[in-house]
């Protein structure tokens, strides 16, 4: 393929040989219609069915079908961003690979795309699956998410999203951030839309992802926020976090000095424990940002990447036109 | 030193460390297994440390036009560093690893070849073992325990025989004592792993290990495995679950002092116990705040540290033709990926 497509849509498969062709048909299906130059990332997350050859044949038969295949299960994450890394479209659309999302969206996230947003999500208002184990916990999440990261978003659990590819590729996307992406993409500040998108429900397969992941999703959600609202001034985060302490070890440690009773040792010490705490916390900050310094995630970088630029003499400068 | 001309189908590292038989007679021991097992092969010495009278030896046995390589470090490194030296010096599709004194018998070398038809690495497990009843213990203990904490039941950590295809050394930088725990990572990276049978060499006397500080190295290695395997892409994970159990202990125990303070009257200055919540709550605090500096460091680094390995990309001509011809086919090697990223239109 010697041109760069428009549009590429990124979809990992885990064990799902039943669904790779009708979403492959259903794709092509929908995406015909719209006149734009597209290719298909399959990326096979180590499956031990029948996915990889299919999805082989698949290849074979159309070009604008390629595989990325996994040596092992990694998980959806990773798969997300080995699809991402490899694609080479303008537009990048990520989906999931059970039939649940419906391809025939795609166009709408085309021309909010085309309206000059950088990220697209879509929301499944009307969503099939069970109520108590996946609805009111996702509901809950996403709420939780929205006020932490400032991005509020209500399904941030919808796979079917809409890039701008030069955004995306420079988005650090590691560990189970794939339900984040939209938070994580947030130190760049992009522009996000949200669009209601029809919702079906499991034809085939068994869902993979239950409910045991509360405690992890609240680990995330405390990483993104250090990560994404504070990467550039550690050092603030984690004074704000030694400040009860020494506030407290100052109360404590006065209250001993000015009580006229003989000082007690258990109210001292923790008061020169807290006092402590909160200047190793301090250090840490400082720590950090050295860790900062050393990385290569940058403010600047990120800025550049939504930026849009406009000169009165140069009509054809801002990127996206 | 003709051999050195044609490739070589194996390359063979043995690193020489601090335990070492005598090199000739292993030499041709190994010679007499690779020649059964029916390829070409180079041998790749490492000396690990100045080790004078062994080079000597082995450049006369180069020098009787051997295919030996002999690569000398100034110091000992480690067997790990001393195997990615070797490693830097072969030229073989495959590569084997085999131990510098006597643990398996060399005529078993054939067998750990053969498994390669099946599997990317094969690990050699010394079997059937003559040991006494302790050792043969603790052996069990060890390996159980190892088994438990990586969820991979190998079954001989410490045989040093091992044969691979050459992608998997390419794809798993080995440092310090992680040579013992190869098989793991490179099932880690969805490599296929098998362990073989082979016969204990005769010779096979490990003395020494009774020490104290032997037994605190094992667990040692324990440990890292274990961070190496569950917790390297997410520190918070191990971090928080620690910080936050000892916060709420902390916690809660400030609160039922608090408590007792409050509506039973019991004296809040006098108790020890104040000391210890305290302690514990910024305990807590801390291994929190040191999971959220380990998060930092790999969100930083997020570029460097992938977690995943691509191991091939199918795609086809964009005109196909009558046969399928393939384009592209291949294996990226994991740690560079192409530069994917496009301009954009």
């Amino acid at each position: 393929m010697l041109e760069n497509p428009r549009l590429s849509i990124i979809v990992p498969f885990f064990n799902e040989e039943e669904s790779i062709r009708p979403l492959y048909a259903a794709i092509v299906a929908a995406i015909s219609p719209l006149e734009v130059t597209f290719e298909m990332v399959f990326v096979d997350d180590g499956s031990s069915d029948g996915t990889v050859r299919i999805a082989t044949e698949l290849a074979r038969s159309d070009s604008r079908v390629r595989v990325v295949k996994f040596r092992r299960n990694y998980g959806q994450t990773p798969a997300m961003a080995a699809g991402i890394e490899h694609a080479r479209g303008e537009i990048l659309v990520t989906m999931d690979g059970d039939l649940q999302n419906d391809p025939a969206d795609i166009g709408l996230f085309l021309k909010k795309m085309d309206e000059g947003f950088d990220i697209v999500v879509g929301w499944r208002h009307d969503r099939k699956d069970k109520l108590i184990s996946r609805k009111i916990p996702s509901r809950i999440a996403n709420r939780l998410i929205g006020k932490v990261t400032g991005v509020p978003i209500m399904d941030n659990g919808c796979s079917l999203k809409a890039y701008r590819g030069a955004l995306i590729k420079e988005i650090p996307l590691y560990s189970e951030m794939h339900r984040f992406i939209p938070a994580m993409a947030s130190i760049a500040g992009p522009r996000i839309a949200e669009i209601k998108v029809r919702h079906h429900a499991r034809q085939f397969g068994a869902s993979k992802y239950g409910l045991s992941r509360v405690y992890r999703v609240l680990l995330d959600l405390m990483v993104i926020k250090t990560v994404t609202s504070f990467t550039a001034r550690p050092l603030i985060w984690f004074s704000l976090l030694s400040l009860p302490l020494l506030i407290l070890g100052t109360i404590v440690l006065v209250y001993t000095l000015v009580s006229s009773d003989p000082i007690s040792l258990p109210v001292a010490g923790s008061g020169v424990v807290f006092m402590a705490s909160a200047f190793i916390l301090t250090s840490a900050g400082a720590f950090g940002e050295l860790v900062y310094k050393l990385g290569d995630m940058r403010d600047y970088h990120f800025s550049r990447l939504t930026q849009r630029i406009s000169r009165p003499h140069s009509p054809s400068q801002t990127r996206n036109s | 030193m003709s051999q050195h001309d044609l490739a070589p189908q194996l390359s063979v590292i043995v690193p020489v460390g601090e335990r070492y038989a005598d090199l000739r007679e292993i030499f041709y021991e190994y010679k007499a297994g690779l020649t059964a097992a029916g390829m070409t092969w180079e041998m790749i010495f490492v000396l690990d440390g100045r080790h004078a009278e062994c080079e000597k030896e082995l450049k006369q046995l180069a020098a009787c036009g051997e295919p030996i390589t002999v690569v000398g470090l100034t110091r000992n490194f480690g067997e790990a560093t001393a195997l990615m030296a070797g490693f830097e010096q072969s030229h073989a599709p495959f590569i084997a690893t085999l131990p510098a004194y006597h643990q398996i018998d060399g005529n078993e070398i054939h067998k750990l070849v053969a498994g390669l038809n099946s599997a990317d690495l094969c690990v050699g497990r010394r079997w059937p073992r003559q040991e006494t009843w302790f050792s043969s213990m603790r052996r069990v203990a060890f390996h159980r325990l190892a088994a438990w904490v990586t969820g991979m039941p190998l079954r001989d950590l410490g045989c040093g025989a091992r044969v691979m295809r050459r992608c998997v050394l390419e794809e798993i930088a080995l440092y310090g004592d992680q040579h013992r725990f190869l098989a793991l990572l490179a099932d880690r990276q969805g490599f296929r792993v098998r362990e073989i049978d082979l016969h204990q060499s005769p010779k096979d006397h490990f003395e020494g290990g009774y020490r104290a500080r032997e037994y605190a190295h094992r667990i040692l290695d324990i440990f890292t495995v274990f961070f190496l395997v569950r917790f390297t892409k997410k520190p918070l994970r191990f971090f928080g679950m620690v910080g936050a159990s000892t916060f709420t202990i902390g916690l809660i125990l400030v609160l039922i002092i608090v408590v007792q303070r409050l509506f039973f009257h019991q004296p809040l200055a006098d108790r020890p116990a104040l000391l210890l919540s305290s302690l514990l709550i910024v305990l807590g605090l801390q291994v929190f705040a040191l999971g959220l500096l380990g998060e930092l460091i790999i969100f930083t680094h997020a570029k460097d540290l992938k977690d995943y390995q691509v191991e091939r990309i199918i795609e086809f001509e964009t005109f196909p033709t009558p046969d399928g011809q393939a384009k592209v086919l291949r294996s990226l090697p994991g740690q560079n990926p192409p530069p994917s990223r496009q301009a954009d239109g």
